[in-house]
């Protein structure tokens, strides 16, 4: 919850004034980024993210609420665009791929990680932000869905899809370790 | 069949847990450029759309030129 003084810097920034939105941007941009960068796995492209999520934040003001906790409502846009990102380098739009894809079977733990991280970075965009969020980064349930706004049912679903469909993927790769 | 925790440790391994970091850079900048551009376009589609009218003004008939190529 925002004391006084926050509450007249995010009015201000509802209402458009740059400087109110450069003090916000300078306060919450390390925390944002962070976030970014749990969800991206780069650097680089987690700044992309981060001037991607703040431009649409300042195109939004008018829909949020200055009495809400503005760093919530940061990190639900940057996840959004770090869910659009991940959507557009996807490796491939379905789960069939041609032979030549399929790596051979995974002989050491190497090979078996590779597998797993071509495995991940097939999922839907929406499963692998929570798989990201819940699975390797380790956050709790609750916080997830409170920042996709989203109930926890939804957010234990999705991670049990998501665990579902890389099983199936590596069943599909040949790998059974 | 891999169980949970085994799946759970491939992937921290494939994809190990990233530092605390902070921007490379000043981002502000671009942010700011971000929020301007769209305006700078719209000022130039004003701008434009004004000499239309002006020539338009100026010169009536080729109102059935310019309708002619719409």
């Amino acid at each position: 919850m925002p004391d006084e003084l926050e509450r007249d810097l995010l009015s201000l920034f509802v209402q458009g004034d740059l400087d109110a939105f450069e003090s916000l941007f300078k306060q919450f941009q390390v925390d944002v980024y962070r976030w970014a960068v749990r969800i991206v796995r780069d650097p680089s492209t987690a700044e992309d993210v981060l001037v991607e999520a703040f431009w649409r934040a300042y195109r939004g003001r008018g829909q949020f609420d200055p009495s809400r906790s503005f760093g919530a409502w940061m990190r639900r846009i940057a996840t959004n665009v770090a869910r659009d990102h991940l959507k557009a380098t996807r490796p491939r739009a379905g789960w069939s791929a041609t032979d030549d894809e399929i790596p051979a079977p995974a002989s050491s733990d190497c090979d078996l990680g590779e597998a797993v991280a071509l495995a991940f970075r097939k999922l839907p965009p929406k499963l692998q932000v929570v798989a990201t969020l819940a699975l390797i980064e380790e956050q709790p349930y609750a916080e997830i869905a409170d920042v996709l706004d989203l109930p926890i049912g939804t957010i234990k679903s999705r991670v049990f899809r998501a665990v579902r469909a890389l099983r199936k993927e590596l069943a599909r790769l040949g790998i059974q370790p | 069949m891999i169980d949970d925790d085994r799946l759970q440790h491939l992937l921290r391994s494939a994809f190990p847990p990233i530092a605390d970091q902070e921007p490379s850079r000043d981002l502000w900048p671009l942010v700011v450029n971000q929020i301007r551009a769209p305006m700078k376009r719209l000022w130039l589609d004003i701008s434009l759309a004004a000499v239309i009218a002006i020539l338009l003004m100026m010169f009536p008939e080729w109102l059935s030129l310019l309708a002619y190529h719409l």
